[in-house]
Parts: C-alpha cells; sequence; structure tokens
C-alpha cells in the first residue's frame, strides 16, 4: 500500500513503471495476510508487553505504573535466579551436546553406504516429533521411578532411581531429550558436507594426512558457516525451551525448581500468580539476553568461521 | 479492468485474512464467540427473564471424564426444558483450567457461569463475580441448602456461590493391601500414634508398597484443626511456625521408620486419581476429598474403606470438617444473570438433573435432594454418604477457606516439602523459611485487597 503511493512521481519510462507498479501492489496483496499478522499478533503485543512491563497488572485491574520497580525486584527473586540458572545451565550443556551429536551423526551418514536414506530418515524423525506434548509425556514415562529407563537397568542388576523426581537428575533427563532431537541440525550438517569440495580431500590423501587430520583441517573449517547457523538457531531456540519442562514437572518446575525454566517461571507470573507485568519484564529481560548472545556469536564469527569465498556475498 | 481484478482480489484475500484469523480464535478459546456476546449484552440486559429469547449461556468446568458426561447430559435436559437457550460447555481437566480463566477474565470475556474451587475468595477478592443476593429467592432457592456451606460463599455478607457438593478430607485405606499383608485393619478411632506404627509394616510386608504417602497442605490444615488451630481466617494467621516444624518432623519421621513413601516416589505422586500412589499400588493409605472415592475405588480392583483423619491423641480431636468441593458462580459482567442463576439453581435443586450428577462433586447441599440421593445410592456412594454423616455428626472443627493466593502458597508448600525430602535444608531451617516467605505472600494479598 505504501508502494502505491510512492510510485506515480517523476517517471521516464512510463511502460516499465506500469509493470513495476503492477508488480508493487501484487507483492503487498500477498504480504497481506503475513503484514496483518504480524502488526495484529506479534508487534501489537510486543509494544503492550513492553509498557506493561513498567506497571504491576493482575490481569483484572487495571494497570498501575511502577516504573523500573519489575526490573530491580527480578534481581531479589531467588525463584528468578534459580531459573536463569536452569536455563543457562540448559543452553550450555544441551546446544553444544546437540551440535556435536548432529556433527558426528551427519559425518557419518555422509559415507556411502546400504541403506543410508533409511538411516537419514529415522536420526532425522525425533526432531519432527521433538516439541510435542506426546514425547514429553513419553519422556516422563520413561525415566519414572518404575519406568523402561530403570526396568533395563534393573536387568543388568543397576538400581536406578526416580530420574525425573530427584533434583540432581531432573534437568539432565530434559537435557537428554533435547539432545535426542538433533536431526534438524544433522540434515544443514549434511547439506554442507555434500558442498565440500572432494579435490581437498584426495590432495589431502595425496599428502598423506590422517582422517583425524582432515576433519579437523577440511572439514571443520569448511563446515564453520554451517556450524554458525546452526549454532545461532540452537541457542534461541533451546533459551526459549518450555513445552518439555512443562509437561514433565507438570507445570510446577519442580522437584525443588530444578526444572524452572525461564519460560516456565514466566508462564507461572503471569498466569498463576496474576503478575503480569513482572512476566512482562521478565520477557524483555530475556530478549535483551537473547540478543547480546546473538551478537556475541555475530562477532566472534568473523575469527572462526571461514568462507570459501572470503566472505563475500 | 485490471484495477476491478486487484480489487477484487484485495478484497477476497481481505475475507480469507479475516475469517482465517477469527476461526483460529475459536479453536485456541473454544467458544469465546464474541458475536454471540456482544449481540446479546444490549437487548437482553433489562428484559434477559423474557420468554422465546433465545440466549447463549457459556458454562466452564474442569473434571474427569465422568463429570464431563454427567454434567453435558444435565446441560442437554436444561436447553430441552429451556428451548430458548443454548449452552455452550467449556470444559477442561484442572491443568491449565485457571490459566485459560484467568486469560478470559482479562480479556472480559469470561463464561456467564464459571466451577471455582476453594480459591473463589481470591476471584471475589478481584471482583470479577457476581454477587447472587438479587436472584435468592427468585431464580435461584437455596432455602433448603445447608447453612455452613452457604457461609462458605459468602464474603462481607454478599453470596457469590452456590456450592455444588459436600465433601470432607479422609484417609483412603487400600483393604487388599492390608489382608496381603497380613494386618488386620485399625480401628477407625485410630490415632497418629497408631498410624506411626501401622505404616512401616506395609513397607515391611510388600514388595515395592509404602505405608502411605504424604498427607500434605490439605492433611497439614486437617492437623492444626485436631490442635485448635487454623490456617487462615478474617484476615488472621492462625498458627505458628512451631506447627510448621511438627508436622514436617511428623512426615520426616515416618519416611526414616519406613511408613512413608521415599522422596522420588512420594515426589512422582500425581493428582489424577488413575494415576495416584495408591491406586498404582505404591502406598496403601492416602489422603483425599471424600467425592473422590468413586473416581479412586473405580480406578483399581483393590478394595478401598474411607477412614477419618487419625486423631490427635492429646487434644482428642479428628479436624476433619464438612468442606464445599466446589461452586459455581456467575461473572461479574455477564449479559445474562437471571439465567445463569436459574441455571444453578437447575443444577443444584432439580432432581431430575441431581440424580444424574450424582456424588460427582460431592454430597449435594440440598437436604431433599441429598435424601432422594441417598435412597438410591450405589454400594460404593452409600459409603461416601455415611462418611459425609459420621463428619458432619461428629465434627469437631469449623471450616476454614483456602489461604488466600492460593496457587503461590500450595506451590510453596510443596517445595519446601521436597526440600526436606532431599535434605537440601533440615526440617526446622525449611519450615522458618516457608513462614516467612508465606507471611510475605499472605501480606502481598491482603495489600492488594486494602487498595
Amino acid at each position: 500500500m505504501a508502494g502505491s503511493e510512492a510510485v506515480p512521481t517523476t517517471i521516464k519510462k512510463p511502460k516499465m513503471s506500469k509493470d513495476k507498479k503492477k508488480q508493487y501492489i501484487i507483492a503487498y496483496i500477498f504480504l497481506l495476510p503475513w503484514l496483518f499478522g504480524f502488526l495484529g499478533l506479534v508487534l501489537g503485543p510486543m509494544i503492550s508487553s513492553l509498557y506493561l512491563s513498567f506497571t504491576r497488572f493482575d490481569l483484572l485491574n487495571p494497570a498501575e505504573w511502577v516504573g523500573l520497580a519489575n526490573y530491580q525486584e527480578m534481581f531479589q527473586d531467588t525463584r528468578w535466579i534459580a531459573s536463569a540458572k536452569v536455563t543457562l545451565t540448559f543452553v550450555f550443556v544441551a546446544v553444544p551436546t546437540q551440535l556435536i551429536a548432529a556433527l558426528l551423526v551427519a559425518v557419518l551418514l555422509n559415507k556411502k553406504m546400504m541403506g543410508v536414506g533409511f538411516y537419514r530418515t529415522t536420526y532425522y524423525l525425533p526432531s519432527l516429533l521433538g516439541g510435542s506434548v506426546a514425547i514429553a509425556i513419553l519422556w516422563k514415562n520413561l525415566f519414572e521411578i518404575d519406568g523402561l529407563v530403570n526396568q533395563v537397568l534393573a536387568y543388568f542388576n543397576i538400581e536406578g532411581q526416580g530420574w525425573i523426581s530427584h533434583p540432581d537428575y531432573a534437568l539432565g533427563t530434559i537435557i537428554i531429550l533435547a539432545t535426542w532431537q538433533f536431526g534438524a541440525s544433522m540434515v544443514i550438517f549434511l547439506a554442507g558436507l555434500k558442498q565440500i569440495p572432494k579435490e581437498l580431500y584426495e590432495a589431502a590423501a595425496v599428502d598423506g594426512g590422517t582422517k583425524i587430520q582432515t576433519f579437523f583441517r577440511i572439514t571443520l573449517p569448511l563446515l564453520s558457516p554451517v556450524i554458525f547457523f546452526n549454532l545461532v538457531i540452537e541457542l534461541i531456540k533451546s533459551i526459549q525451551v518450555f513445552t518439555s519442562a512443562f509437561i514433565i514437572s507438570e507445570g510446577t518446575g519442580g522437584p525443588i525448581n530444578s526444572t524452572l525454566f525461564y519460560t516456565l517461571y514466566l508462564y507461572q507470573k503471569g498466569f498463576t500468580h496474576f503478575e503480569m507485568g513482572y512476566a512482562s519484564a521478565m520477557a524483555w529481560v530475556l530478549v535483551f539476553v537473547l540478543g547480546v548472545m546473538t551478537l556475541v556469536i555475530f562477532f566472534s564469527s568473523k575469527y572462526w568461521v571461514h568462507y570459501e569465498d572470503g566472505g563475500k556475498l | 479492468m485490471k484495477k476491478l481484478f486487484l480489487l477484487f482480489i484485495l478484497s477476497l484475500l481481505t475475507v480469507v485474512v479475516v475469517a482465517c484469523s477469527s476461526g483460529s480464535d475459536e479453536e485456541e478459546t473454544s467458544g469465546e464467540n464474541n458475536d454471540t456476546e456482544t449481540e446479546g449484552t444490549e437487548e437482553t440486559d433489562e428484559e434477559a427473564s423474557g420468554e422465546g429469547e433465545d440466549i447463549t449461556l457459556r458454562v466452564a468446568w474442569w473434571g474427569g471424564q465422568e463429570r464431563h458426561d454427567r454434567t453435558l447430559q444435565v446441560i442437554e435436559m436444561y436447553e430441552e426444558q429451556n428451548p430458548n437457550v443454548t449452552i455452550e460447555a467449556e470444559y477442561s481437566g484442572f491443568d491449565g483450567y485457571f490459566d485459560k480463566l484467568n486469560t478470559q477474565l482479562a480479556a472480559g470475556n469470561a463464561p456467564d457461569v464459571i466451577q471455582f474451587g476453594g480459591n473463589l475468595n481470591d476471584f471475589v477478592l478481584r471482583d470479577v463475580i457476581l454477587p447472587l443476593d438479587d436472584y435468592v429467592g427468585n431464580e435461584l432457592d437455596t432455602s433448603l441448602h445447608s447453612q455452613s456451606m452457604l457461609d462458605s460463599a459468602t464474603f462481607d455478607d454478599q453470596l457469590f456461590g452456590v456450592t455444588l457438593g459436600t465433601t470432607a478430607w479422609g484417609v483412603l485405606v487400600n483393604k487388599t493391601a492390608f489382608e496381603e499383608a497380613g494386618i488386620s485393619m485399625p480401628s477407625k478411632e485410630w490415632t497418629w500414634e497408631d498410624f506411626q506404627d501401622i505404616t512401616p509394616q506395609i513397607t515391611e510386608n510388600i514388595d515395592g508398597m509404602y505405608g502411605a504417602s504424604d498427607f500434605s497442605e490439605d492433611g497439614f490444615g486437617v492437623f492444626l484443626a485436631q490442635r485448635d488451630k487454623y490456617t487462615y481466617l478474617d484476615g488472621e494467621i492462625g498458627f505458628g511456625v512451631e506447627d510448621v516444624k511438627d508436622w514436617f518432623s511428623l512426615w520426616q519421621d515416618l519416611r526414616e521408620s519406613g511408613g512413608a513413601a521415599m522422596a522420588e516416589v512420594q515426589v512422582s505422586a500425581s493428582q489424577t486419581p488413575e494415576q495416584s500412589l495408591i491406586v498404582q499400588r505404591d502406598v496403601a493409605v492416602e489422603s483425599i476429598a471424600s467425592n473422590q472415592l468413586g473416581a479412586y475405588a473405580g480406578a483399581t480392583e483393590d478394595e478401598f474403606e474411607l477412614y477419618p483423619y487419625p486423631y490427635n491423641s492429646e487434644t482428642g480431636k479428628n479436624g476433619v470438617s464438612l468442606r464445599p468441593s466446589q461452586y459455581f458462580a456467575a461473572y461479574k459482567d455477564t449479559p445474562h444473570p437471571e439465567e445463569a442463576a436459574k441455571f444453578m439453581d437447575f443444577f443444584v435443586n432439580n432432581t431430575e438433573a441431581t440424580d444424574v450428577l450424582g456424588n460427582d462433586r460431592g454430597a449435594p447441599v440440598n437436604s431433599e435432594v441429598r435424601k432422594s440421593l441417598i435412597e438410591s445410592a450405589s454400594e460404593l456412594d452409600e459409603k461416601v454418604y455415611a462418611y459425609i454423616d459420621l463428619v458432619s455428626e461428629t465434627s469437631d472443627a469449623p471450616y476454614i477457606p483456602n489461604l488466600p493466593g492460593y496457587n503461590e502458597n500450595t506451590q510453596l508448600f510443596t517445595e519446601t516439602e521436597q526440600i526436606i525430602y532431599y535434605d537440601q535444608k533440615s526440617v526446622d531451617e525449611a519450615s522458618e523459611d516457608y513462614f516467612e516467605e508465606l507471611l510475605s505472600n499472605i501480606e502481598k494479598y491482603e495489600d492488594e485487597e486494602a487498595e
């Protein structure tokens, strides 16, 4: 729509501009549904949540301006600190393990062998199902005190324990769940591996390079743009993890806040404790931290990401 | 020509976009259809009782499958008798029920009739519930309702809800397990000393089964009543940190003696009857609300018996009192307050309806309805009524409503239990921290009330 207004200025080639005008209009028409959604469902709520983060708002009575009080309160809130710790632990453990698993399996599946298509599909499958409620429930049953994991352990005469009901292990089960869903990154790694020119490996073989040397000197550097991409995507995804923790702990973040993810605590504050202003402030702190972390990765990328064409697009 | 074509596409897309978005709205919030609401608002505000006017009433509740089936059946009956009324049922399990309700209340499109639990007071405080006094004696007949249940829904001398059933805390005992363990069933006037004596024997004699599961916050309320104390009433807290310590050490000792389930079993406990520890045969004794007996007994082959709480041997008190299970209350801004009151009246006073509803939400509060139900009760329901009768005859404690800020405080209680289970703090330290945080939570809610 903005385009239609911008067009009728000084025009030298009337025929071209008519075409262009038409193209603009058509483009905007196709954009309309998304634009409506973006303004109504993303931008609007975001602006109102920014306003709410400076208020005390119990959902029912009018919001009351409190300035920065919500933000100050956070740093004295022991549960907020606990939730930040849980989330950061998760991010710093789950993201690297997931990426390493994805990379190793991708390297294996990059070889020519029987039934490789079948394996690729199989390993990709969990990440299709991953975020679902059903998988979280399945996970809960697996790691319960009389769950399948302990039954298998019992077969080897190892006495297991209630993994999800013990504060020291509950987070671990969720990290394993996240790692298990390495499929999406794996497929991207596979595509990246296919891009690496064969000649480089051949040259390395001629020069007597070992497998491990070629992996660290050729594969990794040439794959670094893909690693970079996967790292950013996984970071953003895992810092916002919610479903699995919500289902596995039945919304409590327990035992003893050991699975109280940041987003889960945010949800509790907003919807069960009636503190929507505080919850909004938490959301904006999350956005800020996530932004900073992503920026750091972007800036650091010039030291470890190698583009074959020297980074010129 | 081309302009026309573009215009056509544009309008078509607009239609699609609008249609899509309203469609998904409906899905997400199940039937919060703004059309039906706004249309009805103006027209029916003054003449809602007028016959023949088409009215849509939204009714929300939580529960298990059985409650859904029974409630839906009653709704159908009501619609048959009142052809001008269409009822939109919004039902779900307990998980997420109040989260959704809070969102609807915030958006100003809450259902007309809403089921609440002991947290009704929190919502009255937030000024979203319709006072029913104008309708009592007209649309709503409460003359046969028991006074204590009316009192429980009365705040500042105004009635805010209709009690759907009477219930009482009780102790569920797995008789089959006791037989297997070769232990004779305790007397119904058992004491906490008996309890401490019997429960470890179960753990010892049956592989993989513990004596009891933690009675938790509900049990703590009863425990206080046995000492002539209470949690919170009329703006005052009625117990001290010593009581908290005593309660938590009682269960600490029970876990050490083997009478109570070990930490990891206890933490995995579920509120859903089918997945509860007692039905899963992880424990032989569990604290439940009496109206739940059917749901628990129906989920297992074992024979269950309902016991009163263990007595306090020093005071000789049992501490259990009759309590409301759930309420129906009307949304303050409902466009059809009379219709809402009429539906609530039907739900608790019409014998055809209550025959269908049975004991699922507790024993009926209407004395005549209760009589007619007892006559036709099944064996299991008879047990429940017998228990309710026993409690109403022997009750030595008043009914105490929930703590304000129910959700937050319950979470705090559970967290404290777990801190003790896993030895992160001593009983004394954990109890003191609990008490301190509880006081500050209550203060926060009192502040809100004062505003």
